[in-house]
């Protein structure tokens, strides 16, 4: 009965199941990650990766994938800290303009893919060097500025007990989440992913999916990228390069297919969730960086196998 | 071994008067002999011989990356030390853009030139020596700097001991603890034996009482030595102090003690200017709170150049000129700090306030 339950339980959400028995498995060796405090520490933390796996979840529903996710995270960081200059005042027009070239960025993206039938993988990886040069270009190696002090509260205030990085990444996965879910342009893009041939045949508008859909991600590589600059305060050249791999990492180990129309958002949660956990355990620890990479790529390997046997199982 | 001192600009420093330092408001001219004449570069007894050229120079530059704010402090110094000596030589920058193989044809390229002198920051520093061999070869002195290349297949380097960097920031780390307490550490991109061998110096001069609860790479980013911080926070009830070889990775670890409300712990760091800031602000509510930081001279391209100009006016220069690392601490940080300027600036530069305030806007 209980390993009936069990068992569908890992059927369901098996990433889930791997959230919790990590964080076990963590606890068992170093009893620090128990402490309240390091829990909502990895919450806060997770919600800059959270974000941006929200929008490559999307790209990777449609069948695509997002590289440029990195540069955009940069991008955001510079223009953010550079518009506020450490002022209040300017705190509105600086998310006003991460939020315009996130968009515009999004659906340069889209029409490449969808228009031009550039494959994703080159057209997004094209544009993420495209914004990190522009972003040295910009800054000319120099960055300055920085982030204003109310608009820190977001990447380091805490509301209700619960960091209020984590509460963004929360309240907008979700509102994600339902739109996937519960409208039609959620279940479009499962459409087009799964096969968009098809889904034009019956009268799907392919190509204005796939566009808002690389919309959405840059928008939510935006959002996280506000994130880390409200948590960090300071600009950084180098602070997108994290969320290239990971941000892929946390969506396969979501269990979203990288061939497309198979995943969710809700799962990324978990996936982003599972990553952050993986390299909280490691520095505490005491794992090297390299031994972290290491794991980490075993990780992408192994989910991928694991969700391929239990889906042919769930079929069988 | 013995070590000759250099008093880079003795005859500049004579002429203004010794106190001068840190006090007068800086034109371009004055900042310049600031800079440089505070600091002792250590010779080595080998000499590279001089080779007399006439006529106007060309001295050609391959830097193997730029972007980073250090090398755009770098270049900039660099760009405005030709600029005053124009009539003596051009600088023809060539830019690697961080690719190992590209710098190798960059620097063949400026040999096919012809240029008279060579300067070099390399990417690798194995790749470069058949190509700073075949520079030689051809007549032309080679001046790697900021980088060390093996062998000796070069003319002339100029440059830090990271070890020596490591001992002075490890040695004052020991002093704020009196030799005894927990500290983590943190280190730059993973891998890099910049890192490395500034740790190991560091090591040298801890007491039998200094434990290092554990050695973290925060790629010289806030925001991941933040990240890192906030984990060993989590894992150590006490930390007494951090050691890093960067100070963005200082003040990331210091502000994840703010955040985790923690007071502020003995640190060590470089010249970045974020955490003369922080220390700035936060000294006086945290007692137990100091900073030991050695800079790495973003000047030192500026060296490269007058050496150059040395050995092409037929002077002998030393083989090695290591530039020797000066403790900043509580005592003399304010020499260092610039408010008005944003946190990532490099402060030991030659380039005056108006000149960095152009370059971060």
């Amino acid at each position: 009965m209980l390993g009936q339950r069990a068992s569908t339980l890992l059927r369901r959400s098996p990433v889930w199941v791997a959230v919790v028995l990590l964080y076990v498995v963590a606890a068992i060796v170093s009893p620090a990650m128990l402490k309240p405090a390091q829990m909502l520490n990895i919450l806060q933390v997770t919600a800059f990766l959270g974000l941006v796996a929200t929008g490559q979840t999307l790209a990777l529903l449609t069948g695509g994938i997002d590289l440029s996710v990195a540069g955009v995270v940069t991008m955001t960081n510079i223009i953010a800290t550079s518009v506020m200059l450490g002022q209040d005042s300017r705190i509105l027009p600086a998310v006003l303009c991460c939020l315009v070239a996130g968009a515009v960025v999004g659906i340069v993206n889209g029409i490449l893919i969808a228009v031009l039938r550039v494959a994703p993988i080159i057209a997004t990886l094209a544009m993420n060097s495209i914004l990190f040069g522009a972003a040295l270009v910009f800054t000319g190696g120099a960055p300055h500025g920085a982030a204003a002090g109310a608009f820190n509260v977001i990447g380091q205030g805490s509301a209700f007990g619960l960091p209020a990085s984590a509460i963004c990444w929360i309240v907008i996965t979700l509102g994600v989440a339902f739109a996937m879910r519960r409208t039609t342009f959620g279940r479009w893009v499962y459409a087009v992913g799964a096969n968009e041939t098809a889904a034009r045949l019956m009268g799907v508008p392919t190509r204005s999916v796939l566009v808002a859909a690389y919309a959405l991600s840059a928008t939510l590589a935006v959002l996280g990228g506000l994130l880390i600059t409200a948590y960090v305060g300071n600009p950084s050249l180098g602070i997108g390069n994290q969320f290239l791999l990971t941000s892929v990492v946390a969506v396969v180990v979501g269990g979203t297919a990288l061939t497309g129309g198979i995943g969710s958002v809700t799962a990324t949660i978990a996936g982003a969730l599972f990553v952050t956990e993986l390299t909280s355990f490691t520095n505490v620890a005491q794992v090297s960086t390299g031994a972290q990479y290491v794991i980490q790529g075993v990780l992408i390997a192994l989910s991928v196998v694991a969700y391929r046997m239990i889906g042919s199982r769930g079929t069988a | 071994m013995t070590h000759s001192n250099i008093d880079r600009r003795t005859a500049l420093r004579l002429g203004l008067g010794a106190s001068a330092a840190g006090l007068f408001v800086a034109t371009g001219g004055l900042a310049l002999a600031d800079a440089i004449s505070s600091a002792k570069i250590d010779g080595s007894p080998e000499m590279a011989k001089g080779v007399q050229k006439s006529g106007k120079l060309r001295i050609g530059f391959s830097n193997g990356f730029s972007g980073n704010t250090w090398r755009t402090e770098c270049l900039t110094s660099m760009q405005s030390e030709a600029k005053a000596n124009a009539d003596k030589y051009d600088l023809i920058v060539v830019d690697g853009q961080g690719d190992i193989s590209k710098q190798v044809n960059d620097i063949e390229d400026l040999i096919s030139q012809n240029v008279d002198a060579l300067l070099c920051i390399p990417n690798s520093s194995t790749a470069v020596v058949p190509a700073l061999r075949k520079a030689t070869r051809a007549g032309i002195p080679t001046i790697p700097f900021n980088l060390p290349v093996e062998g000796e297949n070069w003319t002339a380097f100029i440059g830090t001991d990271p070890k020596r960097k490591g001992a002075t920031t490890g040695k004052a780390l020991n002093g704020f603890l009196g030799g005894k307490g927990k500290i983590v550490a943190l280190g730059g991109l993973p891998g890099n034996s910049y890192t490395a061998d500034c740790w190991a110096g560091a090591q040298t001069q801890f007491g039998p009482g200094i434990e290092v609860l554990a050695f973290k790479d925060a790629s010289w980013q806030e925001d991941k030595a933040k990240v890192v911080m906030a984990d060993l926070i989590a894992a150590y009830p006490e930390i007494d102090g951090i050691w890093c070889d960067g100070g963005q990775d200082a003040a990331g670890a210091l502000k994840a003690l703010i955040a985790a409300n923690r007071p502020l712990v003995p640190a060590t760091g470089d010249d970045y200017n974020g955490l003369f800031k922080l220390y700035d602000a936060e000294k006086e509510k945290n007692p137990k709170f100091k900073i030991g930081c050695v800079s790495e001279p973003s000047w030192e391209g500026v060296v490269a150049l007058r050496t150059a100009v040395k050995l092409l006016s037929g002077q002998d220069v030393p083989k090695r000129q290591i530039i020797d690392p000066i403790l900043i601490d509580g005592s003399n940080y304010q020499q260092f700090m610039k408010k008005d300027l944003p946190d990532g600036v490099f402060v030991d530069t030659l380039l005056t306030d108006e000149e960095l305030k152009k370059l971060f806007s």
